[in-house]
């Protein structure tokens, strides 16, 4: 038992290259279903295994931690894993979810070519996501996470059409720089720390906070990338809507949730309590952003599958205001508190509130999105398009699908009785808790907490939010089973498709949908059971709070404004603007050039920035050898090759094209027709007739008496001076 | 002592001379020439592998003294073993590789006597016992391996020829310079003692008195100039802004093996040198905190940065990977420069895991460019479909030089930055690891979109694809084995940490 948690890691791998190894080569249109069915075997054993890790821990030890930890010496470091409630949990979810879409995949791929890449690729990002889940220290979590970056790329690459390579462009230029974020958070954890253990981070106190404060937010853009959170979420709708639905289906619900693990860990494992306020802080505004603005872009979609991949973002930023506010308490029980001297309970129960908020929220959301993609997908492969106005009306004379996208629905949209009501209560009331625990300590000494004002204001955002979750669940509901299509044949063929999905994929729908009406109706029992075994990430079950009362009339009041927010918002923004167009339906109305991947990243981030480095570089590459080619034009020119003149000498030339050009000018001067006198040629037969004459009157016996006279008369002249 | 030590010097040497000199005509059948060379390489790898053993003995006195009282002196040690393997290594695949890929060249004969005597003057550079030996050796490379660049005869590859001997004797001319200062601080008592030569000038681990004595002699400023220029002047060979220029004209004249040769070995030579300099003759604790290695590490930064944004901008294959292989040397120059443990180590795995990686994406470019006789990284488009198992190869050793667990990058990149930032420079230590990681990040940005663009696009143009085809197994098994070291190291890199660990411990 103790050693066995590597092998949920290490199976899929293996059973990856097994299955590529076989399947390699055989023709796909005999061994179709084989594939199919292997594929299912091995997510059946993952989740058997998995599920048996947390029934064993929950059954027999009752303590939501086993000591599993195992050292594997790989990359010098090694790789640790530990088992605890929280990772049993995710790690359960997770092969729970690779199945079903497994399931879902044998009809939904039926007729694609590049089956075997699809499953070869899938097994290895499940070993890798259960690597992350099952991690006992940074090391493995990034060696994981990169190892779960680079295989998840090949599912929004997948169908090579130019939208997914632009979409997988931006998916993996994102998560590149994510890890290489991570990466650097975790140098300068391990530099500060000297360790990334998460057990032993804890317990470690540092002087200098702000290093921790700048590895966090170095983490905060890699996670928080891999989450959907605000500003690193751009490639989430492309590559949501680009990659196969049971593939959106797991980035969705699983690999979002892998983002969200790695903020807990620093939140819970490596934030030291004189941070937990900033660090707080900015996830909190960072989450409410996330929300409010999926929520918004999702309302505004036309498209059936980025509208779903907007509810992710927006989900994902209640999860985020629910850390925040989790680690807000967790400063208030630490320092504000503190200005009373003591702690009182309800402090330590809204602490621990806000922890089973989070954890419940995250469970919650991975079940809906598995309904509501897979459905999608259903959709997609009767209708061929995911365009709202294309799929109008599919739902009609279908109560299978009905019922369970109106489970989904509710769920995600916090209607009582149904599971996200229950997370969504809880995260609610921690911001309430919190505005009053403040309200109670204001005036005291040193207390620096948020500002009133800030905390209600979040409060309301976040309840317009679950109005905008349930507006535009209603406007796809509305879309999907009350509309019907404007081209009437479109709409005859809906309506006579009574085998629109085969028993396997509405057996998978079936299986996700069951939890969510479960955890809903009693929550009590199964939530409150499930959060104390599973909320405490670092292991251990979580205290004894006081039981919640779900629906008391003051949680119930959080829904129905909500609910009068949601009514709100559809009418005035999907009846009356999206629709305003007659005859058109409906239409996409978030103005484009807000497009911040496009605006921002690709053209500031990568073509400014890659542009000027570049130019710098150049100017940097070329000074040595532009040096040396200015030397090779001045210093070091070459001399030009000596001219020897044809006739003359060198004084007759210079004087004879002085005097030439002196003619020139007096010419130019008067007026008069230049002809040339050439004046160098005249002077050079001069200077040569000179010449000639010099050397007969040298030669000649006159000359040399001549010589000889006159150094006779020099010798007197000096005689005569010398006496 | 033993003549043995010398022997994987002498004999590829003496191979390449005999190859150079025995006429073309006797090799009128290509297949003779191809397994005498291939018989060649297998030898000189043995025997090198056999001295690496330390079977033969580890000293070696050759008695001629060049500088007065400096003889010509070879030891083998751990360092030297280290870059004696991994030369043998690339030495032998990439040479295989060569056999395959020289078909289409001319001057087929030629090429391979160079190839061998430059191996046995790098083996010499690797068991170079004292400064004045490796300097002798070291000039004797730049000029052994100038055939390489030359090989192509154009008018480009003769200027590329020059350039390449203008930057390396620039460079060799300040680093002797260094070796003139240093010349002064002998000393007295050293290795050579045992062996009757009281001046043998041996490399010691952590350098020589040299500070404590020039600042007796009140020299000590210009003992940080000399440290510097040598430094600098080695460092033409390994890339270092800004005598870098040499290195992305030279490699694409140059067959595409030969530039796995130079990428790979070649201007490691330069980082051996480096490190036999400072931590063998001026000492780290000679420079720690002194000006030399602010600005050595300031250059490093700058060059690495540099050499990934020319990469990324560069549409030549080969162009693209001399400019990473600049930056990823100031990688290894960055680590060595931090002057502590943790970043020689990663220093000395990135020297590794660089020449297994660069051999490796040199290969696939010669084997892409035998293929289909193109260069541009455009004309690559969709071709993975018809070679995958040279594109798997490639996508693996690509995520190796980005640092993408589970491949030996990330190791060496690891080691490098927390060297960097437990350097406690002010300023440099958090820049450089922050540098390591943007470089990663365009190396990325100039390596990936090779391999997705030829496995998720279209080919430009699919009635010409149909004729390419995966290359012969004597060019695909090299960069096999080279993707499969990639993989295992980053696997389990234990025994080689710890090996390199025992190297660096004596020299802090």
């Amino acid at each position: 038992m103790m050693n066995t948690t590597i092998f949920a890691v290490i199976f899929p791998l293996l059973a990856a290259f097994a299955v590529w190894l076989i399947f390699r080569n055989k023709r796909l249109d005999r061994d179709r279903s084989v594939l199919a069915i292997v594929m299912l075997v091995i997510s059946a054993v993952e989740l058997a295994v998995v599920l048996c890790y947390l029934l064993c821990d929950w059954g027999f030890f009752g303590s939501g931690f086993f000591a599993a930890e195992i050292y594997v010496g790989v990359s010098g470091l090694g790789l640790h894993f530990i088992y605890t409630g929280f990772r049993g949990v995710f790690a359960v979810i997770t092969a729970f979810a690779w199945f079903v879409t497994f399931l879902y995949a044998k009809e939904f791929m039926k007729n694609d070519t590049r089956v075997i890449r699809y499953d070869f690729f899938n097994l290895l990002t499940l070993g890798a996501t259960m690597g992350i889940f099952y991690a006992a220290d940074f090391f493995t979590l990034f060696f994981f996470f990169e190892m779960m970056s680079f295989t998840s790329f090949m599912w929004v690459a997948h169908r090579q059409t130019y939208a997914s390579q632009y979409a997988s462009g931006t998916y993996l230029g994102i998560a590149v720089a994510g890890g290489m974020a991570i990466l650097m958070g975790i140098f300068i954890v391990y530099a500060n720390f000297g360790t990334l253990e998460f057990e032993k981070l804890g317990t470690i106190s540092v002087e200098n906070t702000v290093p921790v404060l700048a590895a966090a937010v170095c983490m905060f853009l890699g996670f928080g990338a891999k989450a959907g959170a605000f500003p690193v979420h751009v490639w989430l709708p492309a590559s949501y809507t680009e990659a196969p639905a049971p593939a959106t289906t797991l980035l969705s619900a699983v690999l979002s949730k892998t983002g969200i693990f790695g903020l807990i860990l620093i939140t819970c494992e490596l934030m030291p309590p004189l941070l937990w306020g900033s660090w707080g802080r900015l996830i909190l505004i960072a989450g409410v952003i996330t929300m409010v603005l999926g929520g918004i872009r999702a309302v505004m979609s036309g498209n059936l599958k980025t509208t779903i991949a907007y509810s992710s973002m927006s989900q994902i930023g209640f999860i985020l205001v629910g850390i925040g506010m989790l680690a807000l308490h967790g400063e208030f029980v630490e320092f504000l508190g503190q200005g009373r001297m003591f702690v009182t309970d309800e402090e330590l129960a809204s602490f621990y509130m806000t922890r089973n908020g989070v954890f419940l929220h995250m469970v919650n959301h991975s079940i809906v999105k598995l309904v509501l993609f897979l459905i999608a997908g259903v959709v997609f492969m009767n209708a061929g398009s995911y365009e709202l106005n294309r799929v109008r009306g599919f739902g009609h004379g279908k109560p299978f699908l009905l019922v369970t996208f109106l489970l989904a629905a509710c769920g995600v949209g916090g209607i009582p009785l149904f599971n996200g009501y229950v997370s969504k209560t809880l995260l609610h009331e921690s911001i309430a808790e919190y505005a009053k625990l403040l309200g109670s300590v204001q005036g005291t000494m040193g207390v620096q907490g948020l500002s009133p004002a800030f905390v209600k204001a979040v409060e309301y955002l976040f309840l317009f939010s679950g109005g905008l979750t349930l507006a535009y669940m209603a406007k796809l509901f509305v879309v999907l089973f009350v509309e019907r299509n404007e081209d009437t044949l479109l709409q005859d063929e809906y309506e006579g498709k009574k085998k629109y999905a085969s028993v396997l994929s509405k057996a998978a729908i079936a299986l996700c949908a069951v939890p969510i009406p479960l955890i809903g109706v009693l929550p009590n029992l199964v939530a409150d059971s499930l959060a104390t075994y599973g909320a405490e990430v670092s292991g251990g079950l979580s205290p004894f709070i006081e039981q919640v009362y779900y629906f008391s009339l003051n949680n119930l009041s959080g829904a129905v404004i909500s609910v009068v927010v949601a009514v709100v918002v559809y009418l005035l923004v999907v009846r009356f603007l999206m629709l305003r167009r007659k005859n058109e339906g409906y239409h996409e109305i978030f103005p484009a050039w807000l497009d911040l991947e496009k605006y921002v990243y690709r053209d500031i981030f990568y073509r400014f920035f890659a542009f000027l480095l570049g130019i710098i570089a150049r100017i940097l590459d070329s000074i040595v050898d532009s040096i040396v080619v200015f030397l090779r034009k001045t210093v070091y020119k070459d001399r030009p090759i000596p001219y020897t003149l044809p006739e003359g000498n060198r004084m007759t030339h210079l004087l004879g094209k002085g005097m030439e050009n002196v003619y020139r000018i007096y010419c130019a001067a008067r007026k008069k027709e230049y002809r040339a006198k050439r004046y160098e040629h005249k002077l050079a037969l001069r200077s040569m007739d000179l010449f000639e004459n010099m050397r007969i009157i040298e030669r000649s016996l006159s000359f040399g008496l001549f010589m000889f006279c006159v150094g006779l008369g020099l010798t007197m002249i000096y005689l005569l001076l010398v006496n | 002592m033993s003549y043995m030590v010398i022997m994987p010097v002498v004999l590829p040497v003496l191979l390449g001379i005999v190859l150079l000199l025995v006429p073309e005509r006797i090799f009128a059948n290509r297949k003779i020439l191809i397994n005498m060379t291939g018989v060649s390489f297998l030898l000189c790898a043995a025997l090198s592998c056999f001295v690496i053993s330390g079977a033969a003995g580890d000293e070696f006195i050759l008695i001629s003294q060049i500088l007065h009282k400096v003889p010509v002196f070879f030891i083998i040690d751990n360092l030297g073993r280290l870059f004696a393997g991994l030369v043998t290594l690339v030495f032998v695949l990439v040479g295989f590789f060569s056999l395959s890929y020289m078909q289409n060249e001319e001057h087929e004969k030629r090429y391979y006597g160079f190839y061998l005597i430059t191996y046995g003057v790098i083996m010499g550079i690797d068991f170079a016992g004292n400064i004045v030996t490796l300097y002798l050796f070291y000039e004797l490379m730049t000029i052994v391996s100038m055939p390489f660049v030359l090989h192509k005869g154009t008018k480009e590859a003769v200027m590329a020829g020059l350039k390449y001997l203008i930057y390396s004797f620039c460079g060799a001319y300040m680093a002797l310079f260094g070796i003139f200062f240093l010349y002064q601080f002998v000393p007295v008592f050293s290795k050579g003692m045992g062996l009757g030569m009281p001046y043998v000038w041996a490399f010691e681990e952590g350098g020589w008195y040299v500070m404590g004595l020039a600042a007796e002699s009140g020299n000590s400023g210009l003992a940080l100039v000399a440290a510097f220029l040598m430094i600098l002047g080695f460092g033409v060979k390994a890339g270092l802004f800004p005598l870098h220029a040499w290195l992305p004209t030279a490699h694409p004249v140059a067959p595409a093996p030969a530039s796995a040769f130079l990428s790979g070995i070649i201007v490691k030579g330069g980082v051996f040198a480096i490190i036999r300099t400072v931590f063998y003759c001026f000492g780290a604790d000679a420079l720690r905190g002194t000006w030399v290695q602010l600005v050595w590490a300031v250059l490093a930064i700058v060059t690495l940065i540099m050499g990934s944004s020319l990469a990324f901008k560069e549409k030549v294959l080969k162009k693209r990977l001399a400019y990473s292989t600049v930056s990823n040397l100031s990688y290894i120059l960055l680590g060595l420069s931090m002057l502590n443990t943790t970043a020689f180590v990663g220093s000395m795995l990135h020297v590794v895991f660089h020449a297994v990686i660069k051999s490796a994406l040199f290969l696939f470019a010669g084997a892409l460019i035998f293929n289909t006789g193109r260069t541009k990284v455009n004309d690559f488009i969709g071709l993975a479909g018809r070679m995958p198992i040279l594109y798997w190869c490639y996508t693996i050793v690509s995520l190796g030089l980005i640092g993408i667990p589970p491949t030996s990058g990330l190791v060496s990149k690891w080691y490098l930055a927390v060297g960097c930032l437990e350097s406690g420079l002010n300023g440099i230590s958090w820049i450089g690891a922050a540098a390591l990681l943007v470089s990663a990040l365009l190396t990325a940005g100039y390596l990936l979109p090779i391999s997705i663009k030829g496995f998720l696009y279209a080919p430009v143009d699919s009635s010409l694809i149909t004729k390419y085809h995966e290359p012969s197994p004597l060019m695909l098994v090299p960069i096999l084995i080279f993707a499969a070291l990639t993989i295992f190291f980053g696997l389990c890199p234990a025994p080689l940490i710890s090996f390199i660990s025992g190297i660096a411990a004596p020299l802090m």
